[in-house]
Parts: C-alpha cells; structure tokens; sequence
C-alpha cells in the first residue's frame, strides 16, 4: 500500500461520511478534524475514525486508531486529514508525506 | 433468531449455559475463555483467551467481523472474584480482578461497539453485582471492579446513545456458580437477608433480564443496571 493509497481511502470515508450527513467542507490534507475549525462533530470523528479502520479491514488492512492525544490540537494524530493519513502510514511502516 | 453473539467467559457457568441456550435459539455463537471449553456445536466457535489481553481481543472480534460483516449481541460474561479483607488483599488479586472485569469489558466494549456503531444497532450486555449497592464488607475490590463495570455501562450509553446501539447491565444476586465457590455459605445467607426475594439467583433469572435487553422492543432501554432480587 501507498501513501496515495491511504489518502484515496481515507479522502472517500470522508466524503461518504459528509455526504450522508450533509455536512458540505472542502477536504484535502489540511482539512481539520478536531478543534475550533473542525467539519465533524465529537460523535462524527468517531464515526470517520471507526469507518476508516473498518475500510481498512475491509481489505485485509488492520490498523487501530485509538489515541491517548486523540483530542489534542497540538499532536493528535486527528488534528487534519494529512495527519491521520501519516499516522496510518507510519503504523503500516509506510513513509510519512510531510 | 439467527444473530451473531459474543459470550466471554463461556467454558463454565453462567456463559457456558447461555451459550446453550442461544445456540438451542439457532444463534451463531462466539465464545471464549482462557482454557478450551467442551461446547461442540456446528454454530460454536471458541477463542482462548485472556479478555484483559488487547492484541488477542482485537484479533478476536476482527476475525469475527470479517466472516459476518456484523455482530449483534455482546454478553461480557467473564468475571472473577475474590472475597477478603481489604488489609490482606494482595495488590496482584485487585490487578487481576479490575483486569477480568473492567479491563475485559472494556476492550470488548471498544472493539465490538465499533461495528455495531457502523451498523447502527446492537446490544450490549455487562455484569455488575448486587455487592455494589450493598457496599458489602470483604467485596471491596470484587465490588469496586463491578462498579467501574456500571460507569463504563452509563457512560458508554450517553456517548452512544445516538447510534442505535443499546448497552445496559445485568447485577445478579449470588448464584451457585464457581464464581462463589470460595465464598462462605453463611456470608452468602447474610448477603440474601439483603433481598427483598431471599433466595438464591438462578441461570434463568439472569437469561430473563438479558433477554428483556436484548429484544427489539428495548431499544430505548439503555445506561441501566438491573439488580435481581430486589435490591437496589
């Protein structure tokens, strides 16, 4: 798996979820997940977070997203999509995008 | 009824028996236990081990989730007790009983509540104990792990009360299981002069309060603790 590869999965969760919610946002990488600019509530970054991992099992892919700095602005892994896309990459022994 | 249940602690007692009864209802059962069980039946899988173990929690539900796609009922079942003075309880006894009962609910809760989520309904069902409104001396650490149990199950609700998914706890009287094997009979006679109903608990108290949670019609039902007995 690659880099892309992660994004593209991680980028159509979203979008899924935003369009089943009608919660209308630009996602990109610098998109932000928590803190004051978010697009998704508490209970919807749940529902991303829970979605994407199961996206990724889906293609015999197992990766956790629990956090201890979940909701952390400055180091949570969910602070931007870029972010979480690293950190799924970095669990996978995958190269960071800076 | 056809649903994909998940019952921990399913080699003896109680779960050994409600895994009876669910598979006799035509579920698709999924137990484990630290040790094997003898359980053989076409729609019984086991799984040893640890439920205070992640890695092996993860792994378990994950398998479970790739071959259904859903699961619909979890019963956190496994327990452990312990009845001492909190002066001569060893700090490794109140380890292992908040890692069985607390920790074991919670990581089940976690992995499984993830899919049920995603599916939009499902039921959780956890064990507390009537020693926790009883504040029963010598239950300290058994008692203490019980209630960590119940917060978890009103918290647990409220965050995911939205979802569809119900979590709800059952807190049985003592029953003869070998969960209270080491208990003395007269500490068991003074614990039922508590009740409102002074008997023994049975299997099928239990099964009828689990049931109660786990029907279609409860789905409004949840964050609960059901004591039997009549104590609360």
């Amino acid at each position: 798996m690659t880099h892309k590869e992660i994004e593209v999965i991680v980028l159509t969760v979203l979008e899924d979820f935003c369009n089943s919610n009608k919660i209308s946002a630009e996602i990109n990488s610098h998109t932000p997940l928590i803190g004051g600019s978010r697009i998704l509530d508490s209970m919807g970054l749940v529902n991303v977070i829970v979605d994407i991992e199961t996206a990724f099992l889906d293609k015999d892919i197992e990766i956790s997203l629990t956090s201890e700095a979940a909701m952390s602005v400055r180091i949570s892994p969910f602070r931007t999509v870029g972010a979480l896309c690293n950190y799924i990459a970095k669990q996978l022994g995958i190269e960071e995008n800076e | 009824m056809n649903k994909i249940i998940i019952i921990t602690g399913s080699r003896k007692g109680l779960g050994y028996s409600l895994c009876n009864y669910f598979l006799e209802q035509g579920n698709i059962i999924y137990g484990c236990s630290r040790r094997t069980t003898n359980i053989q039946h076409e729609n019984y899988s086991h799984f040893c081990l640890d439920v205070s173990d992640e890695t092996a929690v993860i792994d378990m539900v994950r398998q479970i989730y790739k071959k259904h796609k859903r699961i619909d009922i979890l019963i956190n079942n496994a327990g452990a007790a312990s009845m001492n003075h909190f002066l001569l309880t060893p700090y490794s006894t109140a380890q292992k009983l908040f890692n069985t009962n607390f920790m074991g609910t919670f990581l089940m809760c976690r992995e499984v509540a993830k899919y049920m989520i995603r599916q939009k309904e499902g039921r959780i069902i956890n064990y507390s104990t009537v020693a926790v409104p009883l504040n029963m001396q010598g239950e300290l650490v058994y008692s203490s792990s019980k209630a960590a149990v119940e917060q978890l199950t009103k918290v647990l609700a409220a965050e995911i009360g939205e979802s569809g998914v119900t979590i709800n706890a059952v807190g049985p009287t003592p029953i003869s299981t070998d969960l209270i094997k080491n208990v003395p009979e007269n500490k068991i006679i003074e614990l039922i002069q508590h009740q409102s109903i002074k008997r023994i608990g049975t299997f099928e108290d239990v099964l009828n309060v689990i049931k109660f949670f786990i029907s279609p019609e409860s789905d409004f039902i949840t964050g609960q603790i059901i004591y039997l007995g009549g104590i609360n």
